[in-house]
């Protein structure tokens, strides 16, 4: 079903949604957009071009406490974390951010063992996609069209959100968008004018492109496979790179994590942190030896994991071109063209 | 400025080429173009054919005096820098991390860089201020006179006005949004320690999860370290991600250093670091 | 029940820690709040012990070294001078209470000097209370 609200009535839909459950959408802080779980009505913005960081936290958050644990007991008597997640409306979710969950969902349950947390995040959340505004090109960082995703592509998404003049069209998209969007008694009755502009908008989205390089899956696999001792290469790529992390972090496709133990006096929790391979010590082992001391090295790795292991293992490309590692890069590293001169290498 | 962005560049590239050709060094350490003209790159030539990527922009704000310490002792770098990475080299060259044999500074003197991200002009509020590089061998350019210096730590009076209570909240809603990216140290030319204090286990000096009190432990500690050290450029700042005022602190420890010590970081080669220096006549008042 | 501070107390070896000891020989009285941690040289004092002391829910943090000049290593609380001096303006600027760290220097002989010392601090660290900003909540 198509459903219309105007975009400044949106206050009005996100209290019915708080009303129903928690409420996460894009918020300004300091001039910058953040997915935060919302308190005041007031504070939901869709005007923004996307967020600083990805929406993966909703389902992987950067912390996660598993085990409570005292250190002078048995570890049978350590208590699990109940892990209790209320109704969640994720909402104005970009198409590429929502095409990450796909992704991630292959890692998190997609690979025999199901992540409960990940899973019962996933399970309890209705996801309002949103079309990028078409009028506004896009972002010099965004590659998203290389990647097969459409400006206004709704998959993946519950109900799709495009918006109209003043107006915010919604759709529901699976059935259970369409129980949500019932419910939510969005009002205001779609025209058939506005079933057709929402097709035609969607279709705009596929020929609207970002940077567009053709890539084929199993090429790019095979080129970085051939590229892999080339050190020259990989050695002139990462000159300038810092191997912070910020990249990892900001990546709605990056999972890597670490779990830890903190512990202060006899009391303690195991817990799960974001951990990235741009860091100096995530391969350090216990006698001392790290296989990847060089920047080099760790950048080969990041580069070769998403653009050839994931697609030897799962035909998939682990990224979906949002832009935020070469926008939040410190020394503006554009890591699409790194995988660009690699196809001409 | 006397000369343009323009013209500074072409002499950038004119003397490292000259400086590779002659095999007086065997790296340049410099800035070349990104994927648009607001986003460059630090750059490393390597050869005389790399020179012609070599650019020289209002965006190039890098420190490239982070990237001295990748190399081995004895390997000849030329590097390009502006007043605060000028006195990063010093501090370097202080901390023994690189030989002046080994270093060919151009410094360059200039106003008017701008932040890629804002397009706001980078001033002392967020830097050191300075224009004209404190050390060098050879100058791009020509020293800027007359020009009204910023006061560095100016931007600070509305934060030591404000009551401690107040201060906390402030400080803990902005380590709050830290996400542990560690891109603050990696930018920073003075954090090259191997491990880092963060990353050791034994002992553990601060939790690694990205929550309230491992963050304030985190860049506390860092603001301690770089206590007297810090030179200003606002590299770490602009590295953040979520926008976190770190500039504010370290202007705040560079300040009282001053009154402190009667030392800035990095602006003499005769100084010694304030904190492995001392004087017997230090007041204890500084303990109040 | 009053509130009891928890005060973690780092001496050194040659003056601090023997002052603390000849406060003990002439039975001077001071408050049983403080926990001593003896350092050979208040120069070994790294400033992380202070802040993971906050951390680990210390209410207040006490270092007494020798007098400057009078360094047993000769030159060590000089340097602790100046690194401890830098501790206190960071802990201001972030809003801790700066009066939660106080340094000392009290010589062998000044059994006196310690014990009237512990027994301030413990009371102004009374005053204010818990100390809650940098605890870890785990």
């Amino acid at each position: 079903m198509l459903k219309k609200t105007a975009i400044d009535k949106i206050s009005e839909l996100a209290s019915r949604m708080m009303e129903q459950g928690t409420l996460i959408a894009p918020v300004k802080e300091d001039g910058y957009f953040h997915f935060r779980e919302i308190a005041d009505v007031q504070a939901v913005d869709l005007n923004y071009h996307n967020t600083v960081t990805s929406p993966k936290s909703v389902f992987f958050p950067p912390v996660e406490d598993f085990i409570h644990y005292e250190t002078g007991k048995s570890i049978l008597d350590a208590v699990a974390v109940e892990l209790n997640v209320k109704p969640t409306f994720l909402f104005g979710v970009r198409p590429c951010d929502v095409r990450s969950f796909q992704i991630m969902d292959i890692h998190f349950s997609g690979t025999g063992s199901v992540d409960p947390y990940w899973q019962k995040r996933r399970e309890a959340t209705v996801i309002f996609g949103y079309a990028f505004y078409l009028d506004e090109p896009a972002q010099a960082e965004e590659f998203y069209s290389t990647l097969g995703i459409g400006a206004a592509d709704p998959e993946g998404s519950d109900i799709f959100m495009i918006r109209k003049e003043n107006d915010l069209l919604l759709k529901s998209m699976t059935s259970k968008g369409e129980k949500i969007l019932d419910r939510l008694s969005v009002h205001d009755a779609a025209t058939p004018e506005d079933e057709k502009y929402f097709e035609e908008y969607i279709h705009r989205g596929r020929q609207t492109r970002t940077r567009f390089t053709c890539i084929e899956k199993s090429n790019i696999a095979k080129k970085m496979e051939d590229l892999f001792h080339n050190n020259d290469f990989w050695m002139k790529i990462s000159s300038a790179c810092l191997s912070c992390g910020v990249c990892t972090f900001l990546c709605p496709n990056c999972y890597c994590f670490d779990i830890c133990d903190e512990t202060l006096f006899g009391k303690g929790t195991r817990r799960r942190v974001w951990d990235a391979c741009m860091f100096t010590d995530f391969t350090l082992e216990a006698s001392g030896h790290n296989p990847r001391t060089q920047v080099y090295q760790r950048l080969r790795q990041k580069i070769n994991h998403k653009y050839s292991y994931h697609v030897r293992k799962y035909d998939t490309i682990s990224c979906v071109g949002c832009g935020r590692c070469t926008r939040h890069c410190p020394v503006n590293i554009d890591i699409f063209s790194i995988v660009e001169d690699a196809m001409k290498a | 400025m006397a000369i343009s962005f323009k013209q500074i560049e072409e002499k950038l590239k004119a003397e490292s080429k000259r400086l590779l050709e002659t095999g007086q060094v065997s790296v340049v350490l410099a800035y070349q173009n990104g994927y648009d003209e607001k986003h460059p790159m630090p750059y490393a030539a390597k050869c005389v054919s790399d020179v012609e990527n070599i650019i020289f922009n209002e965006y190039c704000n890098f420190n490239m005096a982070r990237y001295l310490v990748r190399y081995s002792r004895g390997t000849k770098i030329a590097i390009a820098v502006k007043a605060a990475d000028s006195r990063a080299v010093i501090q370097l060259l202080h901390e023994e991390k690189v030989c002046r044999e080994d270093v060919v500074v151009m410094g360059i003197p200039v106003y008017g860089m701008k932040n890629s991200e804002t397009g706001q002009e980078i001033d002392g509020q967020t830097t050191c201020g300075l224009y004209n590089p404190i050390l060098y061998d050879i100058l791009l350019g020509e020293e800027i006179h007359g020009k009204p210096v910023v006061s560095p730590f100016e931007v600070l009076t509305p934060y030591e006005a404000m009551d401690r209570e107040d201060r906390f909240v402030f400080w803990k809603k902005e380590f709050d949004r830290c996400i542990r990216c560690y891109a603050c140290r990696k930018a920073c030319p003075m954090c090259y320690c191997d491990p880092c204090f963060i990353d050791q286990q034994k002992p553990r000096w601060g939790e690694k999860s990205p929550q309230s009190s491992g963050n304030f432990m985190y860049h506390l500690t860092r603001f301690h370290h770089l206590a007297g050290r810090c030179v200003d450029c606002g590299e770490c700042s602009r590295a953040c991600p979520v926008n976190i005022p770190l500039y504010l602190f370290h202007k705040k420890m560079a300040k009282e250093c001053k009154e402190m010590f009667g030392q800035g970081a990095g602006m003499s080669l005769k100084d010694k670091p304030v904190l492995i220096n001392f004087r017997v006549d230090d007041s204890d008042k500084i303990l109040e | 029940m009053s509130f009891e501070p928890k005060i973690l107390g780092i001496a050194c070896n040659w003056c601090t820690y023997t002052g603390a000891d000849l406060a003990g020989t002439t039975r001077l009285q001071y408050p049983q709040n403080l926990r001593v941690v003896r350092v050979m040289c208040s120069s070994r004092i790294n400033p992380s012990f202070i802040f993971r002391a906050f951390q680990m829910g210390a209410d207040g943090v006490l270092i007494g070294g020798c007098h400057p000049g009078d360094c047993h290593y000769n030159t060590g609380n000089l340097y602790a001078r100046r690194r401890l001096a830098v501790t206190k303006k960071i802990l201001d600027f972030s809003g801790m209470e700066p009066e939660r760290f106080r340094v000392e220097w009290i010589s062998a002989s000044e059994g006196n000097k310690f014990a009237e010392v512990v027994t301030e601090f413990t009371e102004q660290i009374r005053k204010l209370g818990p100390q809650t900003k940098f605890k870890i909540a785990l």
